[in-house]
């Protein structure tokens, strides 16, 4: 301990120790000399005979350095003097390593901070390890659900749900003895809020009373939400603040306690404000408010949700009793759900839903999943990036480091140890490194939170905070240096691995070591790159799939946007006659062929699902759009039979849909639907009409089954709207803009786009993979070539000699060429055979982000080894032909 | 100048030690505290004095500090430290039962063995 601290202290005040240690030299010399003058001896004699029985001042200098354990800090620092020197030398190779370094480095500090963020880190609530997400297992007998919200994920036997009806809830709250508490939330998309006489948009959640105490949530200002706040005897509402929206939207203004601000014109007061990061369990989407699940009715017009256990779109989440076994509380939870289900016998035919806990400690897996395979997919492409940069570098230098071969011999020779000559050279890897790795950071540290918005888009409000924490940059700092010994240590152990004799004299067989060792670093290099290659064939025929599907409808001139009108106090007939006036204007607006709407509109990212059956059948999963008249003729697809919704499929008039081509062959196998009556919800419905089958929600999904209903007939508050004209976005949008205000202009239009931009941003991210990687093979491909273009030229030069003695004696320049090629053909070859093999073990974990392509794929892989074996041919062309080039008398004069 | 023994590697610290046990010393008042305590005995090269010096205070036996020499010039002044006099008392003891075996070795008579 006390060693250290002096040991510090000496480094830090190393001025104070270099003037003392002087000194105290200084006062033993002159004493000696007093001594010596008192004896009799002149003054001058007196110093000189001090002098020489004390010795060598410098030397007992640097061995008192040594004592004081400095020595190794000078070295280093001589070392690191030599190493920027000689950097800065060769410096057409010192930047190419480091801008190599710094991209990969980047590259991979972005990815793992993403990771760090999305994947690592804890929720912010207090005891997140004894958090359970419940789920249920969705079957072809969920006939207990009428209406579903929320995600659904992928499972063995079906799919995994996760939102609960909020009876189902209440049932469980009260009866489970396995869970401590358990809480529910629900989305509140879209709410109208309106403070201080200004409307605007916002985000809420719903949560239960108990919410934020379970969680451990406290507020910033003022308290958080309470079980009295979520009484259906509370005599106010209350809402609490989110901290983005508090800081962005109020100018972070302590005053807003207390104040009353109206959801959907119900009035709630301000009662809290919560902490920044705190944004309920799903790290992807943080709320602008919170509201208590009593405020359900407010947020929703439909039936009253908190008392149907039909609607199933409420989260759950619990808290495990200490000592619970999961399974113990699996159980109960099941047995507890299908009570509750039971107690509102469903009409259709039901199983009870098998019941799946999972963790809840790092939030909802929604966004884990979204982000868990690509974040991998590119961790391995940045891996492969990295050890190519490193094997090329090494490379590089073990080329260098042949060149300074008798440089280091004379060092040898001259009585350095090896191990400090070592030290030099990996002094110098790693300051290259560490310069290289700098500037990564720096990089990733611009690319900042981009990653995470790459995958989950930009318009979610990120709850996570992607930053570049002391985590991140131990991972940095780590990676950099395992980067700068990787790529170091070969080339200092060989270039120091010298027979000095052989190696003063210039030609060795030193160098036949140190060429295998390139020869292998090739093939590294040839192999990962194919990976590579091969990988963003794979991505980039995915995208081009993508493309190619067919979507059923004409996206070509077609612009769509949303509109709002609750957002200025709209309600009932009056809502559904603003969209029909909107409408009406939007039609006549010259250079407009046709406009209607529809709920969400197509491949805009969102959808509604609901189940649909012939009367006495059992239900079918349907997609739902709700519809103005001209819907298909605007999108462009056609109406096979009957006729299209008019403006007197109303409220109040029979209730008619349409279903689509999938829906009336499921349905209806035998005969014709029109006129046939099916049942949604308890309804009877009359179908009027048949057309065309489209994509709706993705891309890569098949064409589902889908309804269609006059929109007055199941009331919507936001409506999309969609225009087919021959004009740009940009000719359009002041008439567009112009029509809506004259109907109102305090209902505020967003999300103005084409049809094409919102197609683009459904296939972002399998646009930004094709990009990324095929980025990264590029790089790859580049650095591959530089080495085996370098290890070859090199070895040209090497062998110059001797290629010019067989030139002399006749040989041709056809065998020169094949001289030089043949060393490179057996590394490249193998590389090749590495990297097909690679790619075929990595192929499952890409295989879920393809689409018409698999990952063994023989194009993609024929055409990533043409287009290796193309580079090399090309990078060993030059060597070779300069090889062809040597005059053997200049050769043989050579040294 | 007569002749004396070098001394053996190793035992400089621990005549330091012992030198700077009998009081603070500077570095020259050490060497000639150590020449005059083993008789004269023992020639110490000079400056080989100081590395060892600064290996004792870096390892904690002994500390130092700035101060005035009887001819008023200015010295650093060094002193045991508890470590420093535990460190004496075991090497000493070592040192003399190593001593005591040696010497019992050398006067060893034949047929002894």
């Amino acid at each position: 301990m006390g060693r250290v601290v002096r040991f510090l202290r000496s480094l830090l005040r190393r001025d104070r120790v270099e003037a003392d240690m002087a000194d105290e030299m200084a006062f033993h010399l002159a004493a000696r000399a007093d001594a010596l003058a008192a004896e009799g001896l002149s003054r001058a004699e007196a110093l000189r005979r001090a002098r020489l029985e004390f010795g060598a001042p410098d030397r007992y200098k640097e061995e008192c350095r040594e004592s004081l354990g400095l020595r190794l800090v000078d070295e280093l620092r001589a070392d690191l003097r030599v190493a920027f020197r000689q950097l800065a030398r060769a410096r057409a190779f010192s930047l190419a390593t480091i801008a190599i370094v710094a991209v990969a480095i980047g590259a991979s500090t972005a990815l793992f901070s993403t990771a760090d963020a999305v994947l690592l880190r804890l929720l912010p609530v207090e005891r997140p390890d004894e958090l359970r997400r419940l789920a249920w297992v969705d079957s072809d007998r969920s006939g207990f659900m009428g209406s579903y919200d929320g995600s659904m994920h992928a499972w063995p036997s079906g799919r995994l749900a996760t939102s609960f009806a909020y009876p189902v809830y209440r049932h469980l709250s009260d009866h489970s003895t396995t869970f401590g508490e358990l809480v529910t939330f629900g989305r509140a998309s879209q709410l109208n809020l309106t403070l201080g006489g200004h409307a605007r948009l916002a985000h809420g959640q719903l949560v239960s009373g108990n919410f934020m105490r379970v969680l451990g949530t406290e507020a910033l200002l003022g308290r958080v939400l309470t079980m009295e706040d979520d009484s259906r005897e509370a005599l106010g509402y209350a809402a609490v603040l989110g901290h983005g929206f508090w800081q962005r939207e109020l100018g972070a203004d302590p005053a807003v306690l207390g104040r009353t601000l109206l959801v959907n014109g119900a009035a709630a007061v301000v009662v809290g404000v919560l902490p920044r990061g705190a944004c309920g369990v799903d790290p992807s989407w943080c709320p602008d408010l919170m509201l208590p699940m009593a405020m359900q009715p407010v947020v929703d017009a439909g039936p009253d949700v908190l008392r149907n256990t039909r609607r199933w779109g409420f989260q759950v989440i619990g808290r495990l009793k200490r000592g619970v076994a999961d399974e113990t509380a699996r159980a109960e939870t099941e047995h507890l759900v299908a009570e509750a289900i039971r107690a509102d016998e469903p009409s259709e035919a039901w199983d009870p839903p098998h019941v799946v806990l999972m963790p809840g400690g790092h939030g909802l897996q929604d966004l884990r999943s979204d982000l868990e395979t690509p974040l991998l997919v590119l961790a391995c492409a940045v891996a492969a990036v990295l050890l190519v940069a490193c094997a090329n570098i090494a490379g590089l230098l073990l080329a260098r480091a042949s060149d300074r071969r008798r440089e280091i011999a004379a060092r040898l020779a001259l009585g350095a140890s090896r191990s400090r000559l070592v030290r030099q050279l990996l002094t110098e890897s790693l300051l290259l490194a560490a310069l290289g790795g700098g500037l990564g950071v720096l990089l990733a540290y611009l690319v900042g939170d981009g990653i995470g918005r790459i995958f989950i888009g930009s318009d979610r409000l990120l709850g996570v905070e992607i930053a570049l924490g002391g985590r991140v940059l131990a991972f940095a700092i780590v990676l950099l240096g395992l980067v700068g010994l990787a790529f170091g240590t070969l080339p200092a152990l060989r270039a120091t691995r010298l027979d000095l004799v052989s190696s003063l004299r210039v030609t060795g067989t030193a160098e036949r070591t140190s060429l295998r060792a390139g020869k292998v670093l090739i093939a590294l290099q040839v192999a990962l790159s194919l990976a590579l290659v091969a990988g963003s064939l794979l991505f980039v025929r995915t995208l081009v799939n993508l493309r190619a599907q067919s979507l059923g409808f004409r996206p070509e001139n077609l612009l769509v946007f949303q509109l709002d009108p609750t957002l200025n106090g709209y309600r009932d007939g009056r809502l559904y006659d603003f969209h029909e006036q909107v409408l009406g204007s939007l039609e006549r607006l010259p250079g407009v062929r046709s406009a209607s709407m529809s709920r969400w509109g197509l491949l805009a990212g969102n959808r509604t699902s609901d189940g649909l059956s012939v009367p006495g059948g059992s239900s079918t999963g349907v997609d739902v759009h709700y519809v103005a008249p001209r819907f298909f003729e605007t999108l462009g697809f056609p109406l096979v039979a009957g006729r299209d919704f008019t403006r007197a499929d109303r409220e109040g008039a029979s209730q008619v849909v349409i279903v689509n081509e999938s829906l009336a062959r499921a349905l209806f196998p035998a005969r014709s639907p029109l006129g046939q009556t099916v049942v949604a919800e308890k309804t009877p419905l009359q179908v009027v009409g048949v057309v065309g089958d489209t994509k709706f929600g993705s891309i890569r999904e098949p064409m589902r089954p889908t309804v269609y209903y006059p929109f007055r007939q199941q009331p919507q508050r936001s409506m999309t709207y969609a225009l087919r004209s021959e004009l740009t976005l940009a000719a359009l949008r002041p008439s567009i803009e112009r029509a809506v205000s004259e109907v109102d202009p305090n209902v505020p239009l967003f999300e103005l786009a084409s049809q094409h931009q919102k197609i683009s941003e459904v296939m972002r991210e399998e646009r930004l993979f094709a990009l990324l990687v095929s980025g990264f093979a590029v790089l790859a491909l580049a650095l591959a070539g530089i080495g085996v273009y370098g290890t070859l030229a090199y070895q040209v030069s090497r062998r110059t000699p001797e290629i010019g003695l067989r030139m002399a004696l006749g040989a041709q320049r056809a065998h020169v060429v094949s001289l030089v090629t043949r060393e490179a053909a057996l590394p490249i070859g193998l590389g090749v055979l590495g990297g097909v093999l690679a790619s075929l073990a990595a192929g499952r974990l890409v295989e879920s982000l393809l689409f018409g392509t698999s990952p063994r794929d023989p194009l993609a892989f024929a055409a990533a080894c043409l287009a290796l074996v193309l580079l090399a041919a090309v990078a060993a062309a030059l060597p070779a032909w300069r090889a062809t080039r040597i005059a053997p008398m200049r050769a043989l004069r050579q040294d | 100048m007569a002749e004396r023994a070098s001394i053996l590697p190793g035992t400089l610290e621990l005549l330091i030690l012992k030198a700077v046990s009998l009081g603070p010393e500077h570095g020259y008042g050490i060497l000639l505290r150590i020449e005059k305590i083993s008789g004269e005995a023992l020639k110490l090269e000079q400056g080989a004095l100081y590395p060892a010096l600064y290996r004792l205070e870096q390892q904690g036996r002994l500390e130092a500090d700035w101060g005035v020499s009887d001819n008023n010039r200015r010295a650093k002044f060094y002193r045991l430290t508890a470590s420093g006099r535990r460190q004496l008392r075991d090497e000493t003891e070592s040192w003399n039962a190593f001593s005591t075996a040696v010497a019992t070795a050398l006067a060893a008579q034949p047929g002894q063995a």
